[in-house]
């Protein structure tokens, strides 16, 4: 399979608003279920070993008219919510039998108690992640968090998956991980071969397949980069920070690219990469996993930063790592989490002579001229100007 | 001595041009091709005026493509450069004591400020109208029956312009076309036209609070009508003050692609030779 058609039928996943995959993967098996999840984090792996299909929900982005949804939020709010509210009102996500709303900000948890009451019939439950530094604590708490969750997910399903079967489960999503993670290594070493809108669509993609699929999806996209390289090009390194949540419109991501900067790192749908390392198979599975994100959960807005430090450090460490010349802040709007983060962050670049850009996005943006603008003369200044 | 290539796609013309840029002395502009888009698939016209500028030249290896303007899909390119930072830097290379460029294209006209290195510290563009933009020129001179080449004699012989909407090309359109019934003659009315682009031109400029030379870029530069319009328009809105001097040149059609060229010219010395990847892919 070609780098083309892979990327065309992920895209056609992407575009695909009515969710024909997942449609499609519950009506091949018969008394199967889907439980969608909506951003930064939740254990998809614990959907999985129940036997149910783990879906990514974001936004229509600009490919839905926000009716309904605008009742819901006032103006102040972000996009996401009302574009899933939205999404729900049309019936596009009525093949799902659950929703998990993990604790990513104030809004996505008021959006768990409008599930609860809009559609009384599914499943829905907001996932309190731990916000505490301290391991002794947070563990146990966050352990018995997954337990309950399974439990629920297990009654749904009506399957309880065995401590082998949750085994199988975390494994899996160990292999997806680190296939993300060397496809990250590799943009970042080779940008010109691994676009990043090539890369955004596999991973939105990927939360519409079983993660199986994905897995093989990633390794065919391996195949086709060795293939058909691409030509390298004279373009700045950035990393874009704060796209963790509401996700920027895919033309966004390529006006970036195409204005002449490779993005050599990201937090776009982090959710996939949250956990840096493999979770341990060897002991407790839910232990495991709990140990798991407390210890190497990546750093992000949405998880508490004990470190008065840590803030000021974060994108230094990023573009250290990475190799960048520099940062695009592009958070969307009225974004609490990424807004509120974002002069800490920028303080900590600008302290060791990081040249940054901000601005601000929403899913639906249709209009990329000034983004276009920022971008350009950015890449221009770093090129001609400054260290690169 | 390396020698590059700029290429500028703009929305009306592609403009090519091939330089050789030594080490130590100032770039020397070898071929320059401008090739007209007149509903054409771009990329063609694209290979049609690198192939004419690269066989002009007569060079077989090009050390460095740089794009700019809509070029970023060029798949042959080396980097692509923003359009203000070339048109700052071909300003600088056709004039070295210009400190503010008006780029005329066909669809926007732009103000860039810059220092003496071709840095740019500002920039405003016309809006979404296209009253200071070379497709309203090229339409009003086909509604008056005139060509391209006629526009700023016929402009200067003017003796009594009449005022036209400076907001809006579409009300500007509808202006000539009254005066056109109303019999008043040709000349009079380029001014007018003129009289209105560069007093759009003027605001642009002031609000960067430019000093010293002002560069017209863009295919307009050519039109002597437009550019006494705008000497006029300038000394008007100085109140008193210092008026800023308005030079172009006649490769001033170019200065992006030329601007590119150079710029393409100083990454490829900043990457330095044989290290970068992506020389290895840069035979003509």
């Amino acid at each position: 399979m070609g780098r083309e058609s892979i990327i065309r039928a992920a895209r056609e996943i992407y575009d695909d608003l009515d969710f024909q995959r997942v449609r499609d993967w519950l009506s091949q098996k018969p008394g199967t279920k889907a439980v969608g999840y909506l951003p930064v984090y939740a254990p998809r792996e614990l959907i999985h070993a129940c036997g149910l299909l783990p879906v990514g929900i974001h936004g229509g982005g600009d490919r839905v008219e926000i009716i309904k949804g605008d009742a819901f939020y006032q103006s102040y709010i972000c996009h996401l919510p009302r574009s899933v509210v939205e999404l729900g009102q049309s019936g596009r996500l009525d093949m799902l039998s659950g929703m998990l709303f993990p604790s990513t900000c104030d809004v996505i948890r008021n959006l768990s108690g409008m599930w609860k009451m809009l559609y009384p019939d599914q499943y829905v439950r907001y996932i309190d992640v731990p916000q505490i530094a301290t391991p002794e604590i947070a563990i146990p708490f966050w352990e018995g968090e997954l337990r309950h969750l399974l439990n629920d997910l297990a009654k749904l399903s009506g399957h309880h998956p065995s401590e082998d079967e949750l085994r199988a489960s975390l494994g899996l999503y160990n292999e997806v991980r680190a296939a993300l993670r060397e496809l990250y290594e590799l943009r970042r070493t080779r940008p010109w071969d691994v676009p990043t809108e090539e890369l955004y669509l596999l991973m939105r993609a990927g939360e519409s397949i079983p993660p199986e699929d994905f897995l093989a999806m990633i390794q065919s996209y391996f195949r086709a980069i060795d293939d058909e390289p691409n030509r390298p090009r004279d373009n700045s390194r950035v990393i874009v920070v704060g796209s963790f949540c509401e996700q920027p419109p895919l033309g966004l991501i390529k006006t970036i690219e195409r204005a002449g900067c490779y993005v050599v790192d990201d937090d776009f749908l982090i959710g996939n990469r949250f956990l840096t390392e493999d979770v341990e198979l060897s002991g407790d599975p839910l232990s495991c996993l709990a140990e798991s994100f407390v210890r190497d959960a990546v750093a992000t807005s949405v998880i508490y930063e004990a470190d008065p430090h840590g803030k000021r450090s974060e994108i230094k460490d990023k573009v250290d790592a990475a190799g960048a010349d520099g940062v695009i802040f592009a958070a969307a709007s009225f974004c609490d989490p990424a807004l509120l983060d974002r002069p800490m962050l920028r303080t900590g670049a600008e302290a060791h002579d990081i040249p940054c850009i901000a601005f601000k996005f929403s899913e639906n943006s249709g209009q990329f001229q000034q983004f276009r603008e920022q971008a350009g003369t950015f890449s221009d200044s770093i090129k001609l100007w400054g260290g690169a | 001595m390396c020698i590059t290539a700029g290429i500028d796609v703009g929305s009306g013309a592609v403009k090519c041009v091939v330089m050789k840029c030594p080490e130590n002395g100032a770039p020397e502009l070898m071929a320059a091709h401008s090739s007209r888009i007149r509903r054409r698939e771009v990329a063609n016209v694209v290979d049609e005026a690198w192939t004419a500028a690269v066989s002009a030249a007569g060079v077989d290896e090009v050390a460095y493509v740089a794009t700019t303007g809509e070029g970023e899909d060029i798949p042959f390119a080396t980097g692509h450069f923003y359009g203000m930072t070339t048109h700052a830097r071909g300003a600088l290379h056709l004039d070295p004591s210009a400190r503010a460029v008006l780029d005329v294209g066909a669809l926007h006209s732009r103000a860039v400020a810059m220092d003496e290195h071709g840095k740019v510290l500002g920039y405003k563009m016309t809006s979404q109208c296209a009253s200071g933009s070379g497709q309203f020129l090229e339409n009003i001179a086909r509604y008056l029956g005139v060509s391209q080449s006629e526009v700023g004699s016929l402009s200067l012989a003017a003796t009594d312009p009449e005022n036209v909407s400076s907001i809006c090309a579409v009300l500007a359109e509808t202006d000539v076309i009254n005066m056109v019934s109303r019999g008043i003659n040709t000349p009079d009315i380029l001014r007018g036209i003129h009289e209105s682009m560069a007093g759009r031109f003027a605001r642009l400029l002031r609000s960067l609070d430019v000093r010293g030379t002002v560069f017209v870029s863009g295919g307009l530069a050519s039109d002597v009508g437009l550019m006494a319009a705008l000497e006029d328009s300038l000394a008007k809105s100085a109140r008193g003050g210092a008026v800023p001097t308005v030079a172009t040149h006649d490769q001033a059609i170019h200065a992006g692609a030329i601007g590119a060229a150079i710029w393409g010219a100083f990454r490829y010395r900043k990457l330095g030779k044989g290290e970068a990847a992506w020389k290895s892919t840069m035979e003509v």
